[in-house]
């Protein structure tokens, strides 16, 4: 059941949304789909789900075409679950109707009435919705109608689940408990999930791989923990670790900026096309700083420009010539003061 | 000082809105021996009573399905579907809401007129002639008018429709059909049900097309009923029309309450943006289902329109050819003197009208949104209730009231008086809105910055809320120019209407004078019409500009 994208372009009027989108999923995986608002994410689902036609390119289901310019496999007769932004439950049904509804169509006519009751009860109580069965949505907390929404999505047992932005309206603590319930639910059905968001958070901490989109286009997909450590676009280096961008010159392993030389252990060297523009990702949390007074030399000065409390740690902006980098520093470290000179360093692993 | 201000204004509203229905039911009550419901039980007597009561239930009904099943339908084609040439079939459909319904009426008996190709062409293959003249002529005429007011509560919310909940239905491996009776329709329904409502309110409120249709042809319902008692003269007849607008009342309160809960539960989707993407797409049908639905709303508007345009240039008894082609109804039209007066006079009435109804309105519309307090959504609500209430009830109403103060009734300024009374709550409700959109810190920044009340009026409130004001401002214009019923009780004989001309020319059976005096009147409309949207497109480029600027 492999999902395979292949040059997926899509234009809005003059607009590419999407401009040759290769990927292949494979069967059982997680995938998220990652990237700021307009990057494109939500018209690939879209195409995928069968909602939209692409301009051009095809998506394929174990080697069967799904969609492509020309249509294909009308929406309601591919077997797969949805979860949308808006989460989409009928206001005129209650739980159990909403529920119930896709089991009652045309493509599980032959399905047993009992086969159907059970899939029903399976659906609502691996959500917990069982006891609200008769209830209206509008009746329900924002968790709850979460539920039904994932409910209706997996009663049918499809081989793939999208879900477009599906925490993005609850609030922070309750998204953070939901994140464990859709990957029980991962587990539990072995779907292959299609998960459209623009929270890296979410990405990192639930998908077996990560896709992170902008303008249309796909920069990386690889690992939650590959992309972190070892992005290969500056937008990913960016977006998602919040990298510094440190421009300088690189000879072999030594990185050198205004006449400060980094010596690079080899596993910390960045991707080639950083090395090839001169450039250095540095993570926030990959600055060592010590206050700058003093006689000692090494590692890059600048001076405190803004300092914001964050509990855990510290984050500091520091103004070193015309850049300005960002530097974490957990808290119980020392703390630097506002315009204070500082030197920064790499930390040693 | 405030609250002597507050008494004083709702001692007003009170005494043009409400006293006025008081003193019809209390004159509803009155017989020769005192009060009671000696007039009630007179009526229940007459057989003519009974049969104008299941008359008006039957036309009613009867025309609420057909404007249900118009404006429904075209509502779909247009919001759900892919049909090409979606502005004609809105405005095929919306026709009858600017043309006046007496015009509407008058096209459809010429239309079906017996020397009329349609009746001509049944005759000869033997087939009976249609009579529009008849119950099922009432409810079809009833239909076509009221159809634009089911239209414009459906169209707008299926397109409110979250494509979310039809795509969550479709991935559910239902149909694009199944999908939008099972999601969609349900969504729309308490809109659809209450455009059903608003229809049913109109044709019971409707004078001019049983006027036309039933009082030639002997079929009375109430409001007819109401007007037949009114000009009889009888010793109680002005009691009578009492008892018989109260019951008239009854019903269409009642439905006008029905509708406002109704309205409350569609309130959620107000706010959701429109989405005009295509729903249902018609595949290969497309081309079949859109030529169909054109050539059924011209037959159903603009054809009769043509034949009634098409009698006015034929002298009496005469069919249409090109020798009996003649421009003396017109020449009538133009050059009569009662005709000239009639338009001067409803003239006058329109714009003295907007005029009231522009500065009352806005003023309350502003108070009721800013202030809100209980005095004036007191004036609110009774000038909604006179607005529900069937024109000709309003009128008797009038009659008891205004009779009280010596040159008021029998002159131009009871008309006034009932048309300000009449379509003020058009004005609150366009201008409230208005003043709604604008965020009240606006008005606020305006006060802190050292304006006075007046030149926060002149400088911030009135250029934006100016557009919208005017648009409910056109509306009642040109509901005022063309009004019939009101002005069939009101009027006196040195202060005639537009509509009652025609009406009393067609009474007459001067029919392609009536028809001459019609197309003008349409012309009218429709230049007027066009000459509100030259000015709303002019309007909008330099407001945009300047809103940026200090």
């Amino acid at each position: 059941m492999d999902l395979v994208i292949s040059n997926i372009s899509k234009k809005f009027g003059a607009s590419h949304a999407l401009q040759d989108v290769s990927a292949e999923i494979k069967s059982g995986e997680f995938i998220a789909i990652l990237g700021p608002s307009g990057c494109g994410k939500t018209t690939l689902l879209r195409i995928i789900a069968g909602f939209i036609a692409p301009c051009s390119g095809e998506v394929l289901l174990s080697g069967s075409l799904l969609s492509s310019p020309s249509g294909g496999v009308p929406i309601q007769e591919r077997n797969l679950g949805m979860v949308f932004q808006s989460l989409a439950l009928w206001p005129h049904m209650t739980v159990r109707e909403n529920i119930e509804y896709p089991l009652k169509s045309r493509r599980n006519r032959g399905m047993s009435r009992k086969a159907r009751q059970e899939a029903l009860e399976g659906a609502m109580t691996s959500t917990g919705m069982a006891q609200f069965a008769n209830r209206l949505p509008g009746e329900l907390s924002g968790g709850q109608r979460q539920r039904v929404a994932l409910a209706r999505a997996i009663v049918e047992r499809p081989s793939l689940l999208l879900m477009d932005e599906p925490l993005s309206a609850l609030d922070a603590e309750l998204r953070v408990n939901m994140r464990r319930e859709i990957q029980d639910i991962h587990r539990l059905t072995g779907a292959t999930i299609v998960y459209v968001t623009h929270d890296q958070n979410e990405a990192l901490a639930m998908a077996d791989r990560v896709m992170i989109m902008r303008d249309g286009r796909i920069e990386q997909v690889a690992s939650p923990r590959e992309i972190y450590r070892r992005p290969e676009t500056e937008f990913v280096a960016t977006f998602v670790s919040k990298c510094n961008l440190l421009k300088g010159s690189w000879d072999g392993r030594n990185f050198s900026i205004a006449g400060v030389v980094f010596e690079v252990e080899p596993s910390d060297l960045p991707a080639r096309r950083f090395i090839e523009r001169g450039l250095f990702p540095v993570r926030p949390e990959d600055f060592c700083m010590t206050h700058g007074s003093g006689c000692e030399s090494g590692g890059i000065e600048g001076q405190v420009a803004n300092r914001q409390y964050n509990g855990r740690e510290t984050h500091y902006k520091v103004r070193c010539g015309s850049e300005l980098y960002t530097v974490y520093v957990p808290s119980g470290e020392d703390v630097f003061s506002l315009d204070e000179w500082v030197r920064l360093r790499l930390k040693v692993r | 000082m405030r609250i002597l201000a507050g008494a004083i204004f709702l001692g007003i509203a009170l005494f043009v809105f409400i006293t006025p229905m008081l003193r019809l039911v209390w004159m509803s009550f009155r017989t020769e021996a005192g009060l009671g419901l000696g007039n009630y039980c007179k009526l229940m007597a007459q057989p003519r009573t009974s049969r104008a009561i299941v008359n008006t239930v039957v036309v009613a009904v009867g025309a609420t399905l057909i404007s249900v099943f118009l404006g429904a339908g075209s509502s779909f084609l247009v919001a759900c579907t892919d049909v090409r040439r979606k502005r004609l079939v809105e405005m095929l459909t919306l026709a009858p809401f600017v043309i006046p319904s007496y015009i509407t009426t008058l096209s459809w008996s010429s239309f079906l007129s017996r020397r009329g190709w349609v009746n001509r062409s049944l005759t000869v293959l033997g087939l009976p002639m249609l009579d529009v003249f008849s119950m099922g002529g009432i409810i079809l005429v009833l239909g076509i008018c009221n159809a634009p007011v089911v239209y414009l509560n459906t169209m707008h919310m299926l397109r409110r429709v979250p494509r979310e909940l039809e795509w969550a239905s479709l991935a559910s491996g239902r149909g694009v059909w199944e999908t939008f009776f099972r999601i969609s329709l349900p969504q729309v329904m308490p809109a659809l049900i209450a455009g059903g409502v608003l229809a049913f309110l109109a044709a019971i409120d409707n004078f001019s097309v049983p006027a036309f249709l039933g009082i030639p042809a002997g079929i009375p319902v109430l409001s007819t009923y109401i007007y037949e008692n009114i000009i009889g003269f009888g010793p109680s007849s002005f009691n009578l029309a009492a008892a018989l607008s109260v019951m008239l009342s009854v019903i269409a309160i009642t439905g006008a309450f029905l509708q406002g809960r109704l309205i409350k539960k569609t309130s959620g989707m107000e706010s959701i943006a429109e989405d005009r993407s295509v729903r249902v797409p018609l595949g290969c049908a497309r081309g079949w289902v859109e030529g169909g639905a054109i050539f059924f709303l011209l037959t159903l508007t603009i054809v009769p329109l043509l034949a009634m345009v098409s009698s006015a240039f034929l002298p009496n008894y005469k069919n249409l050819a090109l020798e009996n082609i003649t421009l003396k109804n017109f020449a009538f039209v133009f050059t009569n003197r009662g005709v000239r007066q009639a338009v001067v006079c409803s003239l006058q009435l329109a714009s003295l009208t907007v005029l009231i109804c522009l500065i009352a309105g806005t003023a309350i519309a502003w108070l009721r949104v800013r202030r809100g307090s209980a005095v004036i959504r007191i004036v609110e609500v009774s000038s909604m209730l006179t607005y529900a209430m069937p024109g000709i009830v309003l009128a008797l109403s009038m009659i008891f009231h205004w009779t009280m103060f010596p040159g008021v009734y029998g002159t131009l300024r009871i008309l006034l008086i009932a048309y300000v009374t009449r379509y003020l709550i058009l004005q609150i409700k366009g201008s409230a809105a208005a003043v709604t959109a604008v965020n009240v810190s606006l008005e606020e920044a305006a006060l802190v910055y050292g304006g006075g009340m007046v030149r926060v009026w002149v400088q911030v409130i009135l250029p934006l809320i100016a557009r919208s004001a005017l648009a409910s401002a056109f509306m009642i214009f040109a509901y005022s120019f063309t009004e019939l019923t009101l002005s069939s009780i009101l009027a006196s004989a040195g202060a005639r209407t537009v509509g009652l001309t025609v009406f009393s020319l067609q009474q007459a059976g001067d029919t392609h004078l009536s028809a001459a005096m019609s197309t003008v009147i349409v012309f009218a409309v429709l230049i007027f019409y066009l000459l509100s949207i030259v000015l709303r497109a002019l309007g909008k480029r330099p407001r945009r500009k300047g809103a940026g600027e200090p």
